[in-house]
């Protein structure tokens, strides 16, 4: 399990990350959101001990990690690392081998990879005439080849299309059923959100929300609430929820906004006595949406 | 690896290829009086080739010297009050060795004016004289001339493997920056460890490349053949590769591995400091001082092994082996000034590869500005 607690780290006279935390246990993958330069590429360089932090503590599984053990942890860096006149299988197995993994074996394991992310055409070609969408995927196979406990991905799905993107995001499950703790930074929100359980937003360095998505959700202060037929006697009803809000209505169904403790059964309740309801629901805030308003808030801080 | 083989087998060929067009300028036609001719034929036959004799009224014109092509020009010989008249009919004069002509005939010229015999004179005039070397650590003044051309060429191949590679250390860790995979890289493996295992494999590449060199320099340098400068530098080289002694060898190869190793590390440390292909120019700038003054002084070693600035330069790091390389072929080092050279060196090595090691974990993930000089002191100094 991999806890980090209360990091931070300055360039010069910018403060990068302010104050940062968030755990994750084996077989688990954790989302790292936040808009560009807010702190995310930084943090997992310090898991890795690439960077030096200039507080806080990094554990796995209870002992601080040392650049030996970071050494272990399989990396996804957010540009492409590649050597470019190299063949993509021979790439792959350069890095099995780097993280000993011997000779034979390294090719058992490289060829899986590439069966499985499809890149037999590409598998004999130089990593730089790749289209980025392979290289993308050489790239992962290099992170993951030494199956290692700790797997850090760092935009893992830009330049996916999005069949490769399922691919990726199905590779990636699967490793998570296997027990690797994934680490994941991503500006698709819809894939992590398939992917993660639990979430971390981070906007200029520090923390602006973290939990479950559920937990997320439950810690959003209002409720969407879309009722069909938005008919008059509804309406009625509506004006009575204290705190609410009318939103355009569409396609005739009426909109709320209501306050997230407003006690649903009830309203409900209220609701069949004055009209005949054809549709009650509770439209629950997308992480797209809680991720903008965490941003937002941050910047308004 | 495989150019510079084709490069030494050219080389090795060239003068053998050249002799065939020099031969031209030593090829003479005798014409004039006869009796002049049969005394200066044996004298001038030393040092040119006589293609015949000739017989010339008044002036020779081009159209005589195009009759018989292998000549490079007509002597014609005629004698008065004064003594010998000689006149050269030539295409071109400066290729003709005037000099060497006007020795060969001095004994021919005293003869005519004195009267004595021709071969008496040549004896009269030929001054016997016998170079004995002291305190050198060669018997001969040829071997010591042997030794000095031997020794350029050792030094002209160690220098090229050494630079050569180590270039190629800096391009390749330049590389490694520009294209990211260094973020990567320095993830995965230590850094030193990196560091070392480049510069290690390279050294046994360069080695691998020496063999190569000189396997193709005994394979090519067949035959000898006459004349010109470079064909005496290659039959040198010749019996050189013959008679390289074990100890050249050793030599050779302990002052490559010093040499490379401490310039390998240098340059692969400022080569991780390189953020665009631009800066590799204004960063290996400076590198460039201490390569082209080890070449030069360990040039001039050659010829003056003793010299002030010589010695010095044989224990300033960098430009010691080369340097020292060059005594040891050509002169006695003592025996402490080569430890104490090879100690120097290691030393130095050890210090590098720390700092360097420090450098380049550090510039691996340095992207941005190319850092300035003080910046660098301040990240070696944590």
């Amino acid at each position: 399990m991999l806890s980090v607690s209360h990091v931070r780290k300055a360039f010069g006279s910018v403060q990068a990350v302010c104050d940062v935390s968030f755990s994750l246990g084996r077989g688990s993958a954790f989302g790292l959101l936040g808009p560009n330069g807010a702190g995310k590429t930084t943090v997992m360089r310090m898991i890795l001990r690439i960077l030096e932090s200039d507080g806080g503590g990094i554990t796995w599984d209870g002992v601080p990690v040392s650049r030996r053990t970071a050494r272990t942890f399989g990396y996804l860096p957010e540009e492409r690392g590649l050597y470019g006149k190299m063949k993509a299988r021979d790439q792959i197995i350069f890095f099995a081998r780097l993280h000993g993994i011997a000779g034979r074996e390294a090719q058992r394991r490289t060829d899986r990879w590439i069966e499985r992310l499809d890149l037999r055409e590409a598998a004999q070609r130089a990593c730089a005439e790749l289209s980025k969408g392979n290289q993308q995927k050489v790239q992962v196979a290099c992170a993951a080849v030494h199956e290692p406990g700790l797997l850090i991905l760092d935009e893992p799905f830009s330049g996916l299309d999005p069949v490769n993107a399922e691919m990726l995001s199905a590779i990636l499950q699967e490793l998570q059923a296997k027990g690797t703790a994934m680490l994941l930074s991503s500006h698709q929100m819809w894939q992590l959100e398939h992917l993660c359980r639990s979430f971390c937003i981070i906007s200029n360095g520090s923390n602006r929300a973290a939990g479950t998505l559920a937990e997320l959700r439950a810690a959003w202060p209002t409720r969407i609430i879309k009722i069909e037929p938005g008919s008059e006697a509804v309406r009625l009803v509506m004006h009575t929820v204290p705190q609410g809000r009318f939103l355009p209505p569409e396609e005739g169904a009426a909109y709320y906004e209501i306050p997230a403790q407003t006690p649903l059964p009830e309203l409900l309740k209220r609701l069949v006595n004055a009209d005949a309801i054809t549709r009650f629901e509770s439209v629950e805030p997308s992480l797209h949406e809680i991720y903008l308003d965490a941003i937002g808030k941050g910047n308004t801080d | 690896m495989l150019i510079g083989a084709l490069g030494v087998a050219l080389f090795m060929r060239l003068p053998a290829f050249m002799a065939s067009y020099d031969g031209g300028a030593k090829t003479i036609l005798l014409s004039g009086d006869p009796s002049l001719i049969a005394q200066a034929q044996p004298l001038l036959a030393k040092d040119f080739t006589i293609a015949g004799r000739l017989n010339l009224r008044g002036g020779a014109t081009a159209s005589d010297l195009r009759a018989h092509r292998k000549a490079a020009a007509i002597v014609a010989l005629a004698k008065d009050a004064a003594g010998l008249q000689v006149t050269v009919y030539s295409k071109d004069p400066s290729t003709l060795e005037l000099p060497t002509m006007r020795h060969d005939l001095l004994p021919l010229n005293v003869s005519v004016t004195t009267n004595l015999d021709a071969r008496k004179v040549a004896s009269l005039l030929t001054v016997r004289m016998t170079v004995k070397p002291v305190s050198s650590k060669f018997g001969t003044a040829a071997q010591a001339d042997q030794a000095r051309i031997m020794g350029y060429i050792l030094l002209v191949l160690l220098y090229v493997l050494i630079v050569l590679n180590s270039q190629l250390i800096l391009t390749s860790v330049a590389e490694e920056k520009t294209s990211r995979i260094a973020e990567l890289l320095v993830a995965s493996v230590n850094p030193s460890s990196l560091l070392a295992g480049k510069v290690i494999a390279s050294a046994t590449l360069a080695l691998l490349q020496m063999v190569l060199w000189v396997g193709v320099g005994f394979l090519f340098g067949g035959e000898r053949s006459s004349g010109g400068e470079l064909q005496r530098l290659n039959d040198v080289a010749q019996l050189s590769w013959q008679t390289i002694s074990v100890g050249a060898i050793a030599s050779f190869a302990m002052f490559f591995l010093l040499g490379y190793f401490e310039m390998a590390t240098l340059f692969a440390a400022i080569g991780s400091l390189v953020n665009h292909t631009e800066d590799l120019g204004s960063l290996g700038a400076p590198l460039f001082i201490p390569v082209v003054a080890a070449f030069f002084i360990a040039v001039s070693a050659l010829e003056v092994p003793d010299a002030v600035i010589v010695i010095a330069a044989s224990f300033i790091p960098l430009l010691s082996p080369f340097v020292m390389f060059a005594r040891v072929i050509v002169s006695d080092v003592p025996v402490w000034q080569v430890a104490l050279c090879i100690f120097l060196n290691l030393a130095t090595i050890w210090a590098i590869a720390i700092v360097g090691g420090k450098i380049y974990r550090v510039g691996m993930l340095l992207y941005g500005r190319t850092p300035r000089l003080w910046q660098i002191w301040q990240v070696l100094r944590v």
